[in-house]
């Protein structure tokens, strides 16, 4: 869209940022972009096949990335919940970023398309999404639309809970055993920013990092336990699995769970404290005897 | 694992507890001084308190043959370090919940609030969670240390 | 390579009677690392405490477990019989065979086979211990009092008089509290200022005490030993140094009409005032809210402003353009006494509280609380100790008092009782009859509870000898019917309905913190709970010490209590900070976390979830002095060794010392049998 390829020229050509972190056409469809110098900024874009959640990048060990200079982060509403988790957790500061909003109204699975959505295409992310006019943003560019219906995981979610707990067991046994211990879903996701994540402590080795069920249920059951009250929600771990394992079941199932008991839900406001630290007398303690 | 203990051939299985040392283990101390009887298959594992127990702790339990978990601390208020007990009880509430979700039953899990001067609460727990668990059977679905460890040992040398 | 000493203790039979302690010892001595593994009748026994010191020397221990009673029992006692061996007492760990394992199970088969296990953790356990080295951190040998209340008077004094510096803050212009404003005290009927004044006046000439009045407590930093106080002296508009307290100000000054705080609202001060004839220190402050002067000037009017008692001071004491300014002082204890407020029947509220619409939310005149009514008795009161009603001067010839108004009430927010107005209550039915001898005092009560020394006698005396009339049931309405008060009740024992014209109503209202409690108690890092009473570290063992170290607590700000109570508190607060000064260093448990700085994402939960605001932030920089990232540090000399900061970080980059993740790791394969 025009209006962020101007915006983008502009804010370069002041000085105000050194990069535009945004989406451009890939050979597989919409990837990230790094533009630095103004004439490049024409090839930025933005549509439904935009689905990278670009906070990933502000991570601060991603030193060969900052040492690019202060960036302008193109942001979807759900991006934003991880700007503000890493501006929740010190990560970054918010002067140290221009944030650039865009209005979106929905996007699908894969970066490889459709360009635009429909009920049958929207994510699974978009469901229900409450940040179609970007919150957090310095500017704010593109055309507000109506998001079409589509199907989220709790449907799903659900199913699961209505199965009986062996049942459940089988399930998620054999979801586990595909994965081959990639890591991408914790390379990709913005809150996974840890120096040495616990996975690759050897001394003692809680998880084991051989693709074994032992390690592999340790490591998920870990990593979603580790985003709880953090997770924004985005999906791109699963995105990102090569296994496609269905990660967002667990995760959005997490979400729920601080919902429901904590009355937490994933904002873009950083003023909002993570509910990681926080308590309440009266939380909940129907399991406890 | 079975273990056949000598007299019938009986499932006996082993329980794991992670107690906190200012409430649920001296009331476990109480129980001793006490005098109260109680099932043999509970260890437990004393830390400074729930706020230090981490779902790390019960998954390496599991892995390593527990055919249970206890879990138990000081009762909310009383936390000899004013809040650690508040954030284990968040901590929890999540695994729990995706515990269930996952498929394991939470008849393996026990949940408690044992004060020090509960020395018959902690009996009774003890108890309770032995009989649930050994009506559930070992725990071999869960993948555990038989690979790569070798034989998983019984307590007995 | 590890070599581990292994005891097992018989206990006499308390051990040996259900674990066959020679096999267990027989079973560990072919535990991987051990080298020693031996049983005993008695390990805590002189002999039994010298065969581990033998052992440590003779077989080069580097780790000892004793598998005795709980480790609550005597591992203070085998680590001391380390630290004689020449062994770092934190390398040894007990193995509770007893409380958890031979006195709770009579199979002797199974108690025995359990007792290995439980040996095999420990052993396991202690593989992995490190030593640790008692922390010790300096100590400032001055206390910090906040509050000049008879709490704090008491602390103060009993601190001053124990050698230790002492500064004492307080915020109103004089110290006394509200111990100033009683006219005698329960239950000797004392005249309070009689008893206080002394005391009062002893502060302000301790050597050791230095006096902070109408100051307030700005900021805190610090620990334990070592805090930095910022504090703020408020602008009295007179120079305490020239001022010779002969009061030429007051009695110039044109505002004469301002309704005195010491006087509960009944009397009148004027704008330069002192609140009291026996204030401490006698050193008047301008009410600039209510000064003509102040008030010209915030109009700019400044040339039509008064200057009356700048003129009248021979002193030239009267300084219009003072300022606040503030003062550091480095202490190494604080004492809260902020004491309390009462609790008010009106409309406006805090959060949480409702006021009395059947009273009439206070608009009913006569109808008054018990500090107003103590300054109708006492002598030096606006009335000059006679009872009389504030709308029309007259002596009331029936009062009634009501107990509870706001106490026992979760209804209006406030569920507990505040324990002082039994006492009071009758009290002043006393007083009431002493000075009017026909009176009628009615009481309506829901209990009476005189628990104290001569408490119950007082009590009975305001009935039997006073003839007071006591109701048990409470009034469900009062309202102004011409001159005289309507009072309508229930008397439950009689079990009908009481109607009573009263001339004057004492409500016995709660007790409730001071305004502004929760504020200094987030300086402070203390916790507080609901009402704002401060937290006490445990309400049985521990009740004058707060959760944060070096932080104590005294009086009525932590709950509602009587003078006695709140001195011998007082007491007890200075005793608890003179033996922390009795040591030139403060020695510390090494049982704290640790952060490895070089693992630290910076994310700082562990910041959030610590209870002593232990987590401090530290700048890691390179060579070059460039920041390279900000991580958490925990102070060893304030962290109390929870460890909830390990379990809520991610990576794990804090480690609790003693109950590291690699100990609690090898424990949980020991009892797998995982051992190596």
């Amino acid at each position: 869209m025009q209006a962020l390829k101007d915006l983008a020229r502009t804010l370069l050509e002041k000085g105000e940022v050194a990069v535009i972190l945004g989406w451009e056409e890939g050979p597989h469809g919409a990837r990230p972009a790094f533009i630095t110098s103004p004439e490049d900024t024409g090839r930025l874009i933005f549509d439904a096949r935009c689905v990278q959640n670009l906070a990933t990048y502000l991570n601060p060990r991603r030193t060969n990335i900052k040492a690019l200079g202060k960036p302008a982060l193109c942001v979807k509403g759900c991006d934003a919940r991880a700007i503000a988790g890493l501006l929740r957790e010190s990560q970054i500061k918010r002067e140290d970023v221009v944030l650039i909003g865009v209005r979106c109204s929905g996007v699908g699975i894969e970066a490889t398309g459709p360009a635009q959505v429909d009920a049958e295409t929207l994510a699974p992310r978009c469901v229900g999404c409450d940040a179609t006019e970007p919150p957090l943003a310095d500017h704010k560019v593109g055309e507000a639309r109506p998001l079409p219906q589509g199907k989220g995981w709790d449907a799903r979610i659900a199913e699961l809970e209505a199965m009986t707990a062996a049942q459940r067991w089988a399930f998620w046994q054999a979801e586990f055993e595909k994965c081959t211990r990639c890591n991408a879903c914790r390379q990709v996701c913005p809150m996974c920013f840890c120096e040495q994540c616990v996975q690759d402590k050897t001394r003692p080795q809680w998880i084991e990092s051989s693709p074994h069920p032992r390690g592999n249920t340790a490591w998920h059951f870990t990593r979603a336990l580790h985003q709880a009250g953090r997770c924004s929600v985005c999906g791109e771990c699963e995105r990102a699995c090569p296994a496609g394992i269905p990660l967002m079941l667990l995760n959005r199932k997490v979400a729920q769970t601080m919902e429901r008991r904590f009355g937490y839900r994933p904002t873009a406001d950083p003023a909002v404290p993570c509910p990681v630290g926080a308590f309440r007398q009266d939380d909940t303690q129907e399991f406890i005897r | 694992m079975q273990e056949k203990s000598k007299s019938d051939g009986a499932f006996e299985p082993k329980l794991t507890a992670f107690v906190c040392n200012w409430c649920t283990y001296t009331g476990a101390d109480l129980a001793g001084t006490s005098r109260l009887q109680m099932a043999t298959n509970v260890r437990i594992i004393r830390l400074p308190c729930t706020g230090r127990i981490d779902p790390l702790f019960i998954l390496k339990a599991f892995e390593r043959g527990a055919d249970g978990v206890i879990v138990s601390g000081c009762h909310p208020a009383d936390c000899h370090y004013t809040s650690g007990n508040y954030h284990a009880r968040r901590r929890f509430a999540v695994f729990n919940d995706l515990m269930e979700f996952v498929g394991i039953d939470p008849g393996r899990l026990t949940f408690s609030w044992v004060s020090a001067s509960e020395g018959a609460k902690w009996r009774d727990v003890v108890n309770e969670a032995t009989s649930k668990v050994k009506a559930l059977g070992p725990f071999t679905t869960y993948p555990n240390a038989g690979l790569a460890l070798g034989e998983v040992a019984h307590a007995s040398a | 390579m590890a070599r581990i000493g292994v005891f097992v203790c018989h206990c006499g039979e308390n051990i040996g009677r259900t674990v066959d302690c020679t096999k267990v010892a027989e079973a560990l001595k072919n535990h991987p690392g051990v080298v020693e593994s031996v049983d005993y009748k008695y390990m805590c026994s002189d002999p039994g405490q010298a065969l581990i010191k033998q052992s440590i020397a003779e077989k080069n221990l580097t780790g000892v477990v004793v598998a005795a009673c709980s480790p609550h029992m005597h591992e203070k006692t085998f680590r001391r019989a380390a630290f004689g061996g020449g062994l770092n007492p934190f390398l040894c760990e007990m193995a509770n065979v007893r409380e958890h394992c031979s006195w709770i199970h009579e199979d002797k088969e199974k108690a025995t086979e359990k007792a290995i296990a439980i040996g095999r953790t420990i052993v396991e356990k202690v593989k992995r211990n490190v030593p640790l080295e008692t922390i010790r951190i300096p100590v400032t040998k001055r206390a910090l009092v906040i509050g000049g209340g008879i709490a704090g008077i008491q602390a103060a004094l009993d601190l001053a008089d124990g050698g230790a510096e002492v500064i004492l803050v307080e915020k109103e212009p004089s110290i006394g509290g509200h111990m100033s404003q009683l006219s005698e005290t329960f239950p000797t009927l004392d005249c309070s200022q009689c008893i206080l004044t002394p005391r009062m006046v002893e502060v302000y000439q301790h050597p050791n005490i230095k006096l902070y009045s109408y100051s307030e407590l700005e900021s805190l930093e610090g620990y334990i030993g070592n805090f930095k106080a910022t504090i703020r002296k408020k602008a009295r508009s007179v120079n305490e140094e020239l001022c010779n307290g002969c009061g030429a100000c007051t009695q110039v000054c044109i505002q004469k009409k301002i309704p005195s705080e010491f006087d509960a609202g009944l009397g009148k001060r004027t704008a330069i005032y002192v609140p009291f004839p026996q204030a401490v220190p006698n050193i008047p402050v301008i009410d600039r809210k209510n000064c003509a002067r102040f008030k010209a000037k915030a109009k700019g009017i400044l040339k039509e402003a008064c200057g009356k008692c700048a003129e009248a001071c021979l002193k030239g004491a009267v300084d219009f353009d003072q300022e606040d300014r503030f003062v550091t002082e480095e202490v190494g204890a604080v004492v809260v006494a902020t004491g309390y407020q009462l609790y008010t029947i009106g409309k406006d509220q805090p959060e949480g509280l409702q006021g009395y619409g059947e009273y009439g939310y206070g608009t009913i005149p006569d109808v008054i609380d018990g500090l107003q009514f103590e300054r109708l008795a006492s002598a030096s009161g606006p009335t000059g100790g006679q009872i009389l009603r504030p709308s029309d001067g007259k002596p009331p010839k029936t009062i009634v008092f009501l107990q509870c108004i706001g106490s026992r009430d979760p209804q209006k927010g406030i569920e507990y009782c505040s324990k002082i107005c039994c006492m009071y209550v009758a009290k002043h039915t006393m007083l009431y009859k002493h000075k009017v001898h026909g009176g009628k005092a009615v009481v309506f009560y829901m209990d009476i509870r005189a628990a104290g020394k001569g408490y119950e006698e007082f009590s009975r005396r305001a009935i039997e000898e006073d003839g007071a009339i006591y109701i048990r049931g409470r009034v469900s309405r009062m309202y102004r019917d011409g001159q005289t008060i309507k009072v309508q009740g229930f008397d439950t024992l009689a079990g009908e309905p009481v109607e009573i014209d009263a001339d004057m109503v004492v409500l016995a209202t709660a007790m409730r913190p001071q305004p502004g409690i929760e504020t200094l108690a987030q300086k402070l890092s203390v916790s507080y709970d609901r009402h704002g009473f401060i937290n006490e570290a445990h309400p049985k063992l521990r009740p004058v010490e707060t959760n944060t170290a070096g932080i104590f607590v005294a009086g009525a700000c932590q709950s509602p209590r009587d003078i006695p109570d709140a001195v011998a508190m007082a007491s007890a607060t200075a005793a608890k900070v003179l033996g922390l000064f009795s040591k030139d260093q403060l020695e510390r448990e090494p049982t704290v976390a640790k952060v490895n700085q070089d693992l630290c994402a910076g994310c700082f939960s562990c910041e959030h979830v610590c209870p002593y605001g232990a987590v401090e932030h530290k700048e890691i920089r390179d060579r070059k002095g460039v920041l390279l990232k900000i991580v958490a540090e925990v102070n060893g000399g304030v962290c109390q060794g929870c460890g909830t900061c390990q379990a809520t970080c991610p990576s794990k980059s804090v480690e609790l010392q003693g109950f590291t993740d690699e100990q609690i790791y090898s424990e949980i394969n020991a009892l797998a049998g995982c051992v190596e």
